[in-house]
């Protein structure tokens, strides 16, 4: 059950890596750091608006205004960077899906990718109070955010 | 010493010996200037979206600049400490890099943009600290700062794409 599932995964990703799109990112350095590029912007945007709010939930920074004041704002800010980073990465993936996929960096990453996200938006952005559970819930969102970003780095510089 | 001289004798230092020869110190210290683009633009850049007024509204200029001004400060300490470190190992291949100089550039031009709003626009920031949408001249500044921190970070990327 398993291997068939690998084996059609791997037919898909050897299907994605044959299209067009997928050829001109491979061939290109141009289109390849251009989209890394982009694909930065969105990090940075992710990151930052993850930071201000586990600051404010931490109580760190911006406390005279409520929790939700900062984090609904910071969140549409990781939003639009996930869209940034997501749709720059899948072409940048396209190009070398089979070897990247592969990849034990890769993969953690995105699950650290995964997790960070989903905790953000379902635990994260419903704390509406100053307490120990912002704090709690800072902390855990801090680690993942940041073991997300760690990993990033490590795929790029050590593969 | 021209330039070139002075870029030679950086790459002959043992910093930037230790930084090209160890087996993961050049890795190490671009992840520390990859990571460090969060804790500077990544925390700058709502500055800037407050000045444009297209976020953070409820809250006033001044206590949002306040509260991450510490943040992007430390940043950018991290950023030019990391990036010296890398320029210093490859001085002159930066020099010639057509995107280290744009990016360069940039920098200095986002150093005067801050300038002016600090030294000229924040003077009569009384008047609209509180606006959800300011002045022109302060969204200017704010758009400005985006646009340059954007070019900043692109330009810097494509440099490890042509460098090497």
């Amino acid at each position: 059950m398993m291997t068939q599932l690998l084996s059609v995964i791997g037919a898909l990703f050897t299907w994605i890596e044959n299209t067009s799109i997928a050829r001109n990112v491979a061939e290109s350095a141009m289109l390849t750091a251009s989209l890394s590029g982009i694909h930065l912007l969105g990090f940075t945007l992710v990151t930052g608006g993850a930071l201000i709010a586990n600051l404010r939930l931490l109580g760190v920074l911006l406390t005279q205004q409520s929790i939700p004041d900062v984090t609904l704002p910071a969140g549409r800010g990781i939003l639009l960077g996930l869209a940034i980073s997501l749709l720059s990465g899948a072409l940048l993936f396209s190009g070398r899906a089979m070897e990247v996929s592969a990849n034990g960096t890769f993969q953690i990453k995105m699950l650290l990718l995964v997790a960070a996200a989903v905790f953000h938006f379902s635990v994260a952005s419903r704390v509406s109070a100053d307490a120990q559970r912002a704090r709690a819930t800072a902390a855990v969102g801090l680690s993942l955010w940041i073991g997300l970003a760690t990993a990033a780095c490590a795929f790029i510089l050590l593969e | 010493m021209t330039i070139v001289g002075f870029a030679e004798w950086l790459e002959s230092t043992s910093l930037a010996i230790l930084i090209r020869e160890s087996a993961y110190g050049f890795a190490i210290v671009v992840a520390i200037h990859i990571l460090g683009l969060t804790l500077s633009v990544g925390t700058l850049l709502w500055v800037d979206l407050r000045l444009l007024g297209v976020s953070l509204r409820s809250l006033r200029v001044s206590a949002v600049y306040r509260d991450l001004a510490p943040w992007f400060l430390a940043g950018f300490t991290v950023m030019l400490v990391s990036g010296v470190t890398l320029f210093t190992a490859f001085a002159t291949s930066a020099y010639a890099n057509v995107y280290f100089r744009i990016k360069i550039v940039a920098l200095l031009l986002a150093g005067a943009n801050a300038l002016a709003f600090h030294v000229v626009t924040q003077r009569r920031s009384a008047t609209w600290d509180n606006a959800p949408r300011p002045p022109a001249a302060v969204r200017i500044a704010g758009l400005t700062s985006l646009v340059l921190w954007v070019s900043v970070i692109l330009a810097g990327r494509m440099m490890s794409y042509t460098m090497f």
